[in-house]
């Protein structure tokens, strides 16, 4: 017996029930508070190609949550959809909802822009604009009308950079080209423009896979350091990165529908990382995480 | 579909679980021969078992290395961890379980020359080795088929080799009693019984960790329980 069955049959021994269900009512109000994005029956299509099915996730605050899965499985559509990005593209197509605290990210009246700064995204190659470093994070607090003077945009631009780890090894050369810097480094920046307009969530797709075991070192202790902060959605192709960083791990794959003769990427399995790296519940998982499974 | 990409590990992990029963097939072995070891209070034969151990001992040693590699090495996920952590596991009962026998050995020499062994004690302590030796079986048999179900039955199936331990010694100190028998080798005597009731033990832990390997589930604990149910009153953040 383990002891939350032991803390329940205690509970059910001293004829106190009604606090149970007073227990939960509490548990699940606390528990949508922690809900930052929520996606219900999500499908999305790319013209005639159905990239996602039937996905239903919720990220909870303050966690970092990984999306892993094989090349096509629709992970990194999955979490273009949490900021809207998919509208760039003209064939896609999503259906199903997606809630942000609550509100339906799709629902007319919202502004993509807005989402897009409380919702901010970090790629897979380091992508800094071709400015000096200061330009790079000053620039979407400055557009987004955030600061109001250069003192304004200065503390903002050294915040971010702190939160970023990256201040020490810039502060002298703020006025230089962020293309000078390593790739390390040029992905910390990309990390200091996406919370400089001081967003809600993080969503990052793959922002290692383009750097050195040191770099990457780098950017998992900083996750680590500002998810008190943030919320954070990874996609990563590497699993073990998804082990070391994340609370809540979703498995994605491409199924098959023998039938229909459509191919599509679907979530298997969503569960805390630990369980789904120790003993996940479903086969696909186990063989996908064990490498039984190309 | 499945397609197998870790071919080279998942061949290293088959070798570890092959080396685990390989390993608990001479325990199951070196159970009746300790028994008739001490029955025929053979000290040849009890050196031989000794000086046998360090093979034993190289083999574990070698076995744990393998799981140490392959979990510094291969990152290994899900299933593969949890063979790699039931078979350390494992390695470490089998093992001890051997040095029991070791230790059933000396004491048959330490019995040696003092007295001999009445019908009925004879018959007690080949009944403890058989269930012993039997317990071994199942425990290996549940590992290698990753049988979950027979692995939990054999804590009840243990029952029977504690009681016979219980009477056992019940015939000792009467035997002692009775003169029959001086007291250092009802001491030694009743040391062993305690060592075949220990091997049975491990066999009975193995089984929970074959458990382990097969659907992840852990022993439970009532103190850890109660320890954690504490914790609970002041619910974590997640």
């Amino acid at each position: 017996m383990d002891a939350e069955e032991l803390a329940m049959d205690e509970v059910v021994d001293d004829g106190i029930e009604a606090d149970i269900s007073t227990t939960e009512a509490a548990e699940n109000a606390q528990l949508a508070e922690q809900i930052v994005l929520r996606a219900a029956d999500v499908d999305v299509y790319y013209g005639d190609h159905w990239a996602v099915r039937h996905c239903n996730m919720e990220v909870r605050r303050n966690e970092i949550t990984a999306i892993i899965g094989p090349s096509g499985c629709g992970k990194s559509t999955m979490l273009r959809c949490y900021n809207r990005m998919n509208d760039l593209i003209a064939s896609a197509r999503v259906a199903g909802s997606i809630e942000y605290h609550g509100v339906d990210l799709y629902d007319r009246r919202v502004d993509p822009v807005e989402v897009r700064r409380r919702i901010g995204m970090v790629f897979q190659k380091p992508n800094p604009f071709p400015k000096t470093i200061w330009e790079n994070v000053a620039f979407g607090p400055r557009v987004a009308g955030i600061a109001k003077s250069k003192s304004d945009l200065d503390d903002i631009v050294e915040s971010s950079l702190k939160k970023a780890a990256l201040w020490e090894e810039v502060k002298d050369r703020l006025k230089t080209s962020a293309m000078g810097m390593s790739g390390g480094q040029q992905q910390r920046l990309c990390i200091a423009r996406a919370v400089a307009v001081d967003p809600d969530v993080l969503l990052m797709d793959e922002p290692c896979s383009s750097l050195d075991p040191i770099a990457t070192t780098r950017i998992e202790e900083l996750m680590q350091e500002i998810k008190a902060e943030y919320t954070i959605v990874i996609v990563t192709h590497n699993m073990q990165q998804a082990a070391r960083v994340s609370d809540r791990t979703a498995f994605f794959t491409a199924a098959v529908d023998e039938e229909a003769g459509v191919r599509f990427g679907e979530l298997i399995e969503f569960d805390r990382t630990e369980k789904i790296f120790s003993n996940p519940s479903d086969e696909r998982t186990e063989n996908y995480v064990t490498g039984r499974f190309g | 579909m499945t397609e197998e990409l870790r071919k080279s590990f998942h061949e290293a992990l088959e070798d570890v679980r092959s080396g685990i029963v390989a390993e608990a097939a001479l325990v199951t072995e070196l159970i009746p021969r300790v028994t008739e070891v001490l029955l025929d209070l053979d000290l040849v034969g009890a050196q031989e078992i000794i000086d046998e151990d360090d093979e034993i001992d190289e083999m574990s040693v070698a076995l744990e290395e393998s799981c140490y590699s392959m979990l510094a090495l291969q990152q290994p996920m899900a299933t593969d961890l949890r063979s790699i952590v039931t078979a350390l596991w494992a390695n470490s009962h089998i093992e001890r379980s051997a040095d029991l026998c070791v230790n059933i050995a000396k004491g048959a020499r330490r019995i040696y020359g003092t007295t001999m062994f009445s019908p009925r004690l004879r018959g007690i302590i080949v009944q403890m080795s058989e269930e012993a030796a039997r317990l071994y079986r199942l425990a290996m048999d549940a590992y290698v088929d990753k049988n979950a179900g027979l692995a939990a039955a054999l804590d009840d199936i243990d029952d029977r080799l504690d009681d016979l331990q219980y009477e056992c010694v019940v015939a000792i100190f009467e035997a002692h009693a009775a003169g029959d028998f001086d007291l250092q080798a009802a001491i030694q005597l009743a040391l062993i019984t305690r060592y075949y009731e220990r091997i049975g033990d491990h066999a009975v832990n193995i089984g929970e960790r074959v458990r382990y390997m097969v659907d992840g589930w852990m022993p439970a604990h009532a103190a850890a329980a109660r320890v954690r149910l504490s914790r609970t009153e002041e619910p974590e953040a997640r």
